[in-house]
C-alpha cells in the first residue's frame, strides 16, 4: 500500500467521523446559553392532563424567571424502572410523580426523600389525609389528585337508571344482552371490563368481604372473599352471560365506545375519553353485593410527588416551591374542572362545582367507599400472584376455592424470593 | 491470500479496528457488570449494600420451583425458536426465489408489500395481532366462522393455542428479513451455473439443491445463525401478543423470567444469573452451529 | 417445445398467485393500523371485518403534524437513521472484507466475538449502560445514541459482508492485480461494486435498527427537543388510555421511509458476477 492509498483511507474515516461529529454538535449548541435552573419532573400522565400540568408548569415559569421546568412522560412500568435505574446512578428527575404504590420499591431503595421537616404542618393541613403517603413513619408523597379508581361507567342512552346492587345489575344487564341481527351471536353486552386483570378483579373480592393483605403486608388472599367474588364473575360471564367471553382492556373499550355494552367498569382515567366519543356517560358506584350487605370497594390511590434523593440542595428549595404550586387550591381546581381528577385540597373538595358536578360526586362516594393502595413492594408479588390462578379460574381449568389456595402459596412464595 | 508486510498488518488494523474498539467499549463493561451481579445478591433488600455471594443464584435459577416451571419454559423457548427459524427461512427463501424470477412483472409491489411486515412498528401490529386473535371479535375466527365454517378456536384462553398464536404473529414479522437476505444471496450467483445445468438437462430440484441452496449458504448462515440468537430473546412479541404470559403465565419465554426477576420483583442477581446461563446455552449453540456449517470459511475455495 | 412453454406458463401463473396470496397475508394486519388511524376515538380494534371503518377521517394525520412536534421527532431520527446507515456501510464493508479475505490472528475469535454481542438479553444491560452513558457524558448526545446503535447494528452487518464477499472469487483480485492495481483499487472498483447485494443489506439494516429502536433512545435522550421518533410514538401510549388513532397514523408515517428506502436500494440487488468475468 502506498502513501497515496493510505491517504484515500484516512480520508474515507474522517468523513465518516466528521458527520458524526457534525450531527452530535448540532443538538448540544442549543443548550449551553440556559441558565437557569433546571427541575424536571418525570410522570406517567396521559396526554390531556399533561396539557394542563405544562399550562401550570408555564403559570410557574412566568411567576419565576430563573427557574426552567421540564416535564417528561414516562410509561407507568417505565417511569418505576427508568427512575430506579436513574437515582442508583445518582441521577433522575428532581421530582418524580405517579401513584403511590411508586414509594414502597423507591423507600427501600432509599430514592427518594422524607417530607415530613420540609413541608410546615399547617401547610399539610390542608389537604386530605388519604392524600398524603406515609410509610414506615415518614411522609413520601404528597398528592394533589386522589383516585386511580373504578367505577362503573354507563351509557346513559341504554342504562338510563344505573344499577345500585348486583341483582340489578344482572337484571339491566340481561335486558341488555342481545343478539341484535339474528345471526346467532350476541351483539350488544349489558356490561363489560378487563375482567381478566386481577386489579378489575378487586371490587368483586372486597364486595364479597375479602381484601389482599392484611395490616403487616401479608397475603390474605386465601378467603372466602375472593372464592365468592371469582364465583361470581363466573356467574356472570357463564350463567347470565352478560359480558363477553374474552375481554381485555382494548376489547371492553371499544365495545363501550360503539355502544355496543350499556356498561363498564374503568377509572377516572377513562371518562373524558368517553365524553369526547360522544358517549353519554354518566358514573355510579360499583354495586352493593346482596348476599354479603357490602360495597364493591375499588382500590383508590393518590397520585403526588416524591423527592428524588439525589436533589442538590440549590434545587430543592425550588422543587418544594414547585409542589407547593402545584398542589395550591387554583391547580387542584383547574385540573378538576376540566379533567373531573378529586382535588385532595380540603377547600376545593368543599367548592361548590366538586360537590355537584355529577361526575365528581359519584367519584367522591365511590372514593369513600373504595380502599387505599397499599404502597409495600410486596404488592407487586401479590398480582403475579394472583394473575395465573384467577385466569385458570376463567378458563375453566381450576375451581374457586383451589385457586385462592394457590393464590396465596404463590404470593407467600415470591414475598419470600423477593426478600432473601 | 495472506501477507505477513507490516504494511498488510497496518492496513488489515485500520480496517478491523474501529468497529472493534466500538463495539467491544459498548458490550464489554456491561457484560462484565453483569457477570459481578450474577454472583451477587443483589434486590430489593440489598440494592446499595449487596455483596458477593458465590453461585447461590445461579443455583436458584436451576433448582428453584418457578412457576411455571424453568425446564418446560426452556423448551418451549427452543420450540419456539426452531419453529420461528424453520418457517422464516422457508419461506423467506421461497417467496425469494418466486420473485427472483425474470418473467415476473411488478416485482417492485411485491417487494414494497411484502417487505412491510418488518417496516411496520412492533408495538401496534402486534397488539393487531392480538385483537384478530381474540374469540368473539377478532378476525381471524370472524373469518373461520364466516367463510369456512370452522368453530372459532379460544386463542388466548389456552396455552397451546396461545403459543401457535404467538408463533403466527412472529412467523409474520420475520419472514421479510429473510426474504430480502434470500434476495440478496440469490444476486451472488452466476447466471451461467444455471445455463450450464440447463445445457446438462438439470431439473428444477437438481438446480435448487446443487447450485442455489448452497451457493446461499453463506451468506444465509449469518442471517440464520442472528435469527436464532435474536429469536430465542425475544420477548416483545410473545409479551405483546399474550398480554404478559396470559393464560396463567403459560406463554413465556426463557428471557421473560429475566424481565420479570428485574422488573417486577427487583431481583437484579437472580436476574443476571439468568441472563448468564441464556447467554452460555447460545453461546454452545453458536459454536456447534458454526462448526457444523464452516462459517468462518470461504465457500469456492 | 409446446410442453416446456407450458410448464413455464404454470410455473409463472402458480407464482403470482403465490405472491398475491403472501402480499394479502402481509398486507392485512398492516391495513388493520391504517384503519386505527383513520378511526376517530382512539379505537385499537373494531368487532366487524369491514375494510374501511365508519366514520372515517384523516384528522389524526393533521393532529399529528399540528398538535404534537411530530416532525421534530421525523428529523431527529432521519438525522440518526443515516449517520448509523453510512457508518454501518462503511465500517461493515471493510471490515467484512478483512475477515474474508485475509487471516490473520484473532480472526475466529473476532468474528465469533461478534456473534456474542448479540447474545446477551438486553434487560439487564439497561443498569449498567445508563451507569456507563453518564460517566462518558453521553446522556442527550447523538453521538451516544449513534455509537450504541453502531455496536447493535454492526456485528449482523459484518458477518453479512464477510458472507458475500466470500462468494466472490479471489481470482477476481488477482485479475485486478495483473491488471496493475494495488488492493485498494481492487477493492473500491472491482469488489464493491459486486458486493452491491450485501450492502444494501447493510444499509437496510442498519437504517432500520436506528430508525425503530427504542429502549437505548429512552435511556439515553430524556431532553424532549431530541427525541426520535419511537419515543414520540411511545408518547402516545399509556397504560391503560393509549391514543390509539394518533399512534396509527404515525405508525402509516414511519413506515413509509424504510419502504421508500427498500425500493430503492432494491435496484442494486442484482447479480453483478459471471463466472466469465475471469478470462482463465
Amino acid at each position: 500500500m502506498n502513501a497515496r492509498t493510505a491517504l484515500r483511507i484516512a480520508v474515507a474515516f474522517l468523513s465518516v467521523t466528521l458527520a458524526v461529529v457534525a450531527v452530535t454538535t448540532l443538538d448540544s449548541c442549543g443548550t449551553g446559553r440556559d441558565h437557569r435552573i433546571r427541575l424536571t419532573i418525570w410522570h406517567q400522565d396521559r396526554i390531556d392532563i399533561r396539557v394542563i400540568l405544562q399550562r401550570q408548569l408555564d403559570r410557574f415559569m412566568q411567576l419565576h424567571r430563573e427557574v426552567r421546568v421540564e416535564q417528561l412522560f414516562k410509561e407507568t412500568e417505565e417511569l418505576r424502572s427508568g427512575f430506579i435505574i436513574a437515582a442508583l446512578a445518582g441521577q433522575g428527575p428532581e421530582i418524580v410523580y405517579g401513584p403511590a404504590d411508586q414509594v414502597g420499591p423507591f423507600e427501600i431503595m432509599k430514592i427518594i426523600l422524607p417530607l415530613e421537616e420540609v413541608f410546615p404542618k399547617d401547610w399539610l393541613a390542608q389537604f386530605d389525609p388519604r392524600g398524603l403517603t406515609w410509610y414506615k413513619g415518614h411522609l413520601y408523597q404528597v398528592a394533589d389528585k386522589l383516585g386511580n379508581h373504578l367505577t362503573l361507567v354507563y351509557n346513559k342512552k341504554l342504562v338510563p337508571v344505573p344499577p345500585r346492587t348486583d341483582e340489578e345489575l344482572i337484571r339491566i344487564g340481561k335486558t341488555l344482552t342481545a343478539d341484535l341481527n339474528g345471526d346467532g351471536k350476541t351483539d350488544r353486552y349489558g356490561l363489560t371490563w378487563n375482567y381478566t386483570e386481577p386489579f378489575f378483579f378487586i371490587p368483586f373480592m372486597t364486595g364479597f368481604g375479602g381484601w389482599i393483605m392484611d395490616d403487616a403486608g401479608n397475603p390474605t388472599l386465601n378467603s372466602r372473599g375472593t372464592v365468592d367474588g371469582l364465583k361470581f364473575i363466573k356467574r356472570l360471564r357463564d350463567e347470565e352471560k352478560i359480558i363477553p367471553n374474552e375481554a381485555d382492556y382494548n376489547v371492553a373499550d371499544i365495545l363501550f365506545k360503539d355502544g355496543n355494552a350499556g356498561m363498564i367498569v374503568n377509572g377516572d382515567w377513562s371518562w373524558a375519553g368517553y365524553q369526547k366519543a360522544g358517549l353519554d356517560i354518566g358514573v355510579a358506584p360499583l354495586p352493593l353485593i346482596t348476599s354479603t350487605g357490602l360495597w364493591c370497594a375499588p382500590m383508590v390511590s393518590p397520585k403526588g410527588f416524591s423527592l428524588n434523593a439525589n436533589i442538590s440542595e440549590e434545587k430543592k428549595a425550588w422543587a418544594l416551591e414547585l409542589i407547593r404550586f402545584l398542589m395550591s387550591a387554583e391547580n387542584q381546581m383547574e385540573s378538576a374542572r376540566e379533567l373531573y381528577t378529586m382535588p385532595t385540597h380540603m377547600q376545593v373538595q368543599q367548592s361548590d362545582f366538586v360537590q355537584q358536578n355529577d361526575i365528581l360526586r359519584n367519584s367522591r362516594i365511590q372514593i369513600d367507599r373504595g380502599r387505599s393502595l397499599p404502597v409495600v413492594p410486596e404488592l407487586r408479588a401479590i398480582w403475579d400472584a394472583m394473575r395465573p390462578s384467577y385466569q385458570a379460574v376463567l378458563a375453566g381449568t381450576m375451581t374457586p376455592e383451589r385457586a385462592a389456595e394457590e393464590m396465596q402459596l404463590l404470593a407467600l412464595r415470591r414475598i419470600k424470593e423477593m426478600n432473601e | 491470500m495472506q501477507s505477513q508486510t507490516l504494511r498488510h498488518r497496518i492496513y488489515l488494523f485500520i480496517l478491523v479496528a474501529p468497529a472493534f474498539v466500538v463495539l467491544f467499549g459498548v458490550v464489554i463493561y456491561p457484560f462484565f457488570y453483569n457477570i459481578v451481579l450474577s454472583l451477587s445478591n443483589m434486590n430489593l433488600r440489598h440494592i446499595r449494600d449487596w455483596r458477593i455471594i458465590g453461585f447461590g443464584q445461579y443455583i436458584k435459577v436451576f433448582t428453584e420451583p418457578s412457576q411455571p416451571d424453568f425446564y418446560v419454559v426452556f423448551l418451549k423457548t427452543v420450540i419456539w425458536t426452531v419453529v420461528n427459524l424453520f418457517f422464516h427461512v422457508v419461506l423467506g427463501v421461497f417467496l425469494a426465489l418466486v420473485l427472483n424470477q425474470k418473467e415476473i412483472r411488478g416485482k417492485a409491489i411485491f417487494r414494497a408489500i411484502l417487505v412491510l411486515p418488518w417496516a411496520v412498528p412492533q408495538l401496534i401490529v402486534a397488539l393487531t395481532w392480538r385483537g384478530m386473535f381474540n374469540y368473539e371479535y377478532g378476525s381471524i375466527n370472524l373469518m373461520l366462522t364466516q367463510w369456512f365454517n370452522i368453530p372459532g378456536v379460544q386463542w388466548l384462553r389456552h396455552p397451546l393455542e396461545a403459543f401457535i398464536a404467538v408463533i403466527i404473529t412472529n412467523v409474520w414479522l420475520g419472514f421479510p428479513f429473510m426474504m430480502v437476505i434470500a434476495l440478496g444471496a440469490l444476486q451472488s450467483i452466476p447466471h451461467d451455473l444455471y445455463e450450464a445445468s440447463d445445457i446438462d438437462g438439470a431439473s428444477w430440484y437438481h438446480k435448487l439443491r446443487h447450485i442455489t441452496l448452497p451457493l446461499i449458504r453463506p451468506v444465509m448462515v449469518p442471517a440464520i445463525t442472528l435469527g436464532t440468537i435474536w429469536t430465542f430473546n425475544n420477548l416483545n412479541i410473545v409479551w405483546l401478543v399474550s398480554n404478559a404470559g396470559e393464560p396463567s403465565d403459560q406463554t413465556h419465554l426463557l428471557v421473560s423470567f429475566v424481565y420479570k426477576a428485574a422488573f417486577n420483583f427487583y431481583r437484579y442477581g437472580y436476574g443476571a444469573a439468568l441472563s448468564m446461563v441464556i447467554f452460555f446455552i447460545l453461546l454452545v449453540f453458536s459454536l456447534t452451529f458454526m462448526r457444523k456449517s464452516k462459517a468462518t470459511q470461504n465457500v469456492y475455495s | 417445445m409446446v410442453r416446456r412453454k407450458n410448464t413455464t406458463t404454470l410455473r409463472i401463473t402458480a407464482s403470482y398467485v403465490v405472491l398475491m396470496v403472501f402480499s394479502l397475508v402481509a398486507l392485512y394486519p398492516v391495513w388493520q393500523i391504517f384503519n386505527i388511524s383513520l378511526r376517530p376515538s382512539d379505537r385499537l380494534l373494531s368487532t366487524s371485518l369491514e375494510l374501511i371503518p365508519a366514520n372515517a377521517s384523516f384528522g389524526n394525520y393533521s393532529a399529528l403534524f399540528t398538535e404534537r412536534p411530530f416532525l421534530l421527532w421525523m428529523l431527529n431520527s432521519t438525522f440518526i437513521a443515516l449517520t448509523v446507515t453510512l457508518t454501518g456501510v462503511a465500517l461493515a464493508s471493510t471490515c467484512g472484507y478483512a475477515f474474508s479475505r485475509y487471516s490473520f490472528i484473532g480472526k475466529k475469535i473476532g468474528l465469533l466475538s461478534l456473534l456474542v454481542t448479540q447474545m446477551f438479553p438486553a434487560t439487564m444491560l439497561l443498569l449498567p449502560m445508563y451507569i456507563m452513558l453518564v460517566q462518558l457524558h453521553l446522556i442527550n448526545s447523538y453521538l451516544g445514541i449513534v455509537i450504541m446503535y453502531s455496536a447493535t447494528a454492526l456485528p449482523f452487518c459484518i458477518w453479512q459482508m464477510k458472507g458475500y464477499y466470500d462468494t466472490i472469487p479471489t481470482s477476481l483480485e488477482e485479475a485486478g492485480k495483473i491488471d496493475g492495481c494495488n488492493e485498494f483499487q481492487t477493492f473500491v472498483r472491482i469488489i464493491f461494486p459486486l458486493a452491491a447485494p450485501a450492502l444494501v443489506i447493510t444499509a437496510l439494516f442498519s437504517f432500520m435498527s436506528a430508525w425503530t429502536e427504542y429502549v437505548v433512545a429512552a435511556q439515553i435522550l430524556q431532553d424532549t427537543e431530541l427525541w426520535t421518533l419511537p419515543l414520540g410514538l411511545k408518547s402516545f401510549e399509556s397504560n391503560m388510555g393509549s391514543e390509539w388513532g394518533l399512534y396509527g397514523a404515525a405508525s402509516v408515517i414511519v413506515t413509509i421511509p424504510v419502504v421508500v428506502l427498500f425500493l430503492s436500494l432494491s435496484r442494486w440487488l442484482v447479480s453483478g458476477l459471471t463466472l466469465g468475468s475471469v478470462k482463465e
